[in-house]
């Protein structure tokens, strides 16, 4: 099987991801930082040490400015939630994926006014247009750090100068390269940064977690038990600990971890390579298929791992399915849980087929993938 | 003699039957799942007998092609666009209103069969499709209620009665269902109304054989040929030891572990409803048949197939992605009709 589907989860996980979460099980599996006994010392270790390798990755100091959290939807939530009240502004793009879109129509709802700015062809957002949606309201800006659907990799580190002088925070969302393009917050200029563990970061499902930089102070959306403080009853005001309650994702944080240790073994700088790479070769094939229609940025030092296109006469549900089907090849078609990128692309309602790429592919495997489109390409043609 | 409603005499003038298997029947409570030819056929014939109450249990809606053999509708249920089971259960009212008839609009899976089934004495198969069937072999063998199996298609109809513990289930005997797009339907072969009510009125006797506890139900395979006339029926024994639904009580279509898995696929673009495990479908063989009913266009990786009524794109590995729908009941609905299974 080649699999074309790390976009929406990377595949395989990092090795030593299933073996770390297997002893973490069978060995470690305590509550963290709710009892002084060795498995709850070892839970506690896995955690924090998972923290602070992200927190290094990054270069988030202290540590405890990394939030778990289940997901980047997750962490998202968390910080439009926590941050946004009725009458606040905040301005965001037209190719962002649900997971920002729908919880700001839901704050809408409450009275929180949403700008989206106009995307370019290939996703890159209208940085001029978006200098001119600032209000005095303006709480926030957020913006994808790359397009889920086309990869297009966004001017993040202009937006958030803007931001800042207009007195408004800055959130991004690095669901599609946290783990596959090296870079620091600072380099962002991010108040925020929500992103999954799942992805890039090479880990298990069900991770995620969330920057929370210096002067944000995010409202808790879940109160709990946090191990600390308990004989209050306030949620406690210290990081990450206001913003994590209840028993953590202990053994997916544990497999976390260990997929960071082979991230910084193998460094993040190799695998951007390697990415981009994967991406050149997929863009320059594919652009040679008669009629394929390719979408995004042309060069791929401006793409994160994904890469849309449709073919004539074919729906992109067709085409994977035949690819799946015939040539054992995993890809998504659709509309990538972005309807806004697809309307901004012109892709709306059926979509694209996106291939995304991860570390673990092979040039030889995006050749072999090229030339299956170029044969459906023909067949139906 | 207990008094008997005058209007169930020559019933209960049938030696086996008598006034004791008449009041049994009017106690008694039958769910009908599918209420298309065969099940109009059948619950006429339990309504006009006298079962105690029917459930009914369809989810489709009456359309002009049922009336050529689906005797409990006409033209004004078509006209109104009434659901199958809501149109049966009005017709049934005016043919005996002393029958507690309840139609239930609902598609049939694995999260609600055992609900549907609860409290009945006897199942009926009306349904066009292998997997609502190994569904309800699960959860009656696994609930303890016979149940009728009846399927037909063009001339040819078969029918069996499952006795759970005592007679060989569906899947003693069919120990997988067919795979998709290897049998006929009767969407693509035809149908013709005798071998409905043969097959039909073969279940209505069983089930009042069951529900009034005289005679001896059917202990082999029925099969029925109309058109050239052969009746045959082949003997089966008990239950099979290794039979999983049956025999080892795994009950895989109950714990939807087995069947089709129809997903909404991300957009516009349908609903994707794929056999488990995958199967190999010759794409040539069923581009030939789909050709007598609708547009078909096909190559070595796929078959568009539509029609007035459906727009689908079928693979050889036996998924089909159901156009215009976002609905799984609906698209798993025309999975069947077209590629079966």
């Amino acid at each position: 099987m080649i699999y074309l589907d790390n976009a929406a989860t990377s595949w395989p996980k990092a090795p030593g991801v299933a073996e770390a979460m297997s002893r973490f099980l069978l060995e470690e599996a305590g509550n963290p930082g709710r009892s002084g006994h060795r498995l709850a010392r070892t839970a506690a270790e896995r955690v924090e040490s998972a923290r602070r390798a992200l927190a290094r990755l990054l270069g988030v100091s202290p540590p405890e400015r990394i939030v778990f959290t289940l997901n980047a939807t997750d962490g998202l939530n968390l910080a439009l939630k926590g941050l946004l009240r009725p009458g606040d502004h905040v301005i965001t793009s037209s190719v962002e994926h649900n997971s920002v879109t729908r919880p700001l129509r839901a704050l809408a709802e409450q009275g929180v006014q949403v700008t989206k700015v106009p995307c370019f062809g290939d996703g890159t957002v209208d940085v001029d247009a978006l200098a001119r949606a600032f209000r005095s309201n303006t709480r926030l800006v957020v913006l994808t750090h790359a397009s889920n659907v086309a990869g297009t990799l966004q001017p993040v580190a202009e937006v958030a100068r803007l931001a800042h002088a207009a007195g408004a925070l800055f959130l991004v969302d690095g669901a599609q390269t946290v783990g596959a393009v090296p870079f620091r917050v600072a380099d962002l200029g991010a108040d925020l940064l929500a992103f999954s563990g799942h992805k890039g970061l090479l880990g298990p499902t069900g991770t995620g977690a969330l920057y929370v930089g210096p002067g944000v102070d995010l409202r808790p959306t879940r109160e709990g038990g946090t191990g600390t403080s308990s004989e209050l009853d306030v949620q406690p005001s210290d990081l990450p600990h206001r913003l994590e309650s209840g028993t953590p994702n202990t053994v997916g944080i544990a497999g976390l971890g260990a997929a960071l240790e082979y991230l910084e073994h193998r460094g993040l700088e190799a695998i951007r390579a390697h990415e981009v790479a994967l991406v050149r070769a997929l863009r320059e094939g594919l652009r040679e298929v008669p009629g394929l229609r390719l979408y995004g940025p042309e060069d791929p030092a401006r793409c994160a791992g994904a890469v849309s296109f449709t073919l004539p006469g074919l729906e992109p549900s067709e085409v994977a399915a035949i690819l799946d089907a015939s040539f054992d090849v995993a890809v998504r078609p659709g509309l990538h849980c972005a309807p806004d990128a697809h309307r901004t692309l012109g892709t709306f309602p059926l979509g694209t087929v996106r291939l995304s790429v991860g570390p673990f592919n092979t040039l030889d495997e995006v050749r072999q993938v090229v030339g299956y489109v170029a044969q459906i390409a023909r067949s139906w043609g | 003699m207990p008094e008997v409603d005058e209007r169930y005499v020559r019933q209960v003038q049938f030696p086996p039957i008598g006034p004791e298997g008449q009041r049994r029947l009017l106690e008694s409570t039958a769910v009908l799942i599918g209420c298309g030819a065969l099940g109009s056929t059948i619950a006429d014939g339990l309504v006009r007998a006298g079962v105690g109450r029917l459930v009914i249990v369809d989810r489709d809606f009456v359309e002009l092609n049922n009336l050529q053999r689906q005797m409990l509708f006409d033209e004004e249920d078509v006209l109104q666009q009434l659901p199958k089971a809501v149109a049966a259960a009005r017709h049934l009212r005016k043919v005996n209103s002393t029958v507690a008839v309840e139609p239930i609009v609902t598609d049939v899976h694995a999260g609600n069969v055992q609900d549907l089934i609860r409290g009945a004495d006897v199942v009926l198969d009306g349904t066009d499709n292998f997997e609502t069937r190994y569904l309800i072999n699960d959860a009656c063998v696994a609930a303890g209620i016979p149940w009728v199996y009846g399927g037909v298609v063009a001339a040819s109809g078969m029918s069996m009665t499952i006795l759970p513990g005592q007679s060989a289930c569906l899947r003693c005997v069919f120990r997988e269902p067919p795979p998709p797009g290897s049998l006929p339907t009767c969407d693509v072969a035809g149908i013709i109304s005798p071998i409905v009510r043969i097959i039909g009125g073969v279940e209505v006797s069983e089930a009042l054989k069951i529900l009034t506890g005289s005679g001896r139900p059917n202990r082999g395979l029925l099969s029925v040929e109309v058109w050239d006339l052969s009746f045959e029926v082949v003997e089966l024994g008990g239950p099979s030891p290794d039979c999983p639904t049956c025999g080892r009580g795994e009950y895989p279509f109950l714990r939807a572990e087995a069947g089709t898995v129809a997903i909404s696929l991300c957009g516009r673009s349908g609903v994707q409803v794929a056999p488990r495990p995958p199967v190999h479908l010759d794409l040539p063989a069923l581009a030939e048949r789909l050709r007598a009913v609708g547009q078909v266009t096909q190559n070595e990786f796929l078959l568009r197939f539509a029609n007035e009524e459906c727009d689908m794109a079928v693979f050889p590995d036996g998924r089909a992605i159901i156009k215009g729908t976002t609905d799984p009941a609906k698209a798993r609905t025309l999975y069947a009709r077209y590629i079966g299974g």
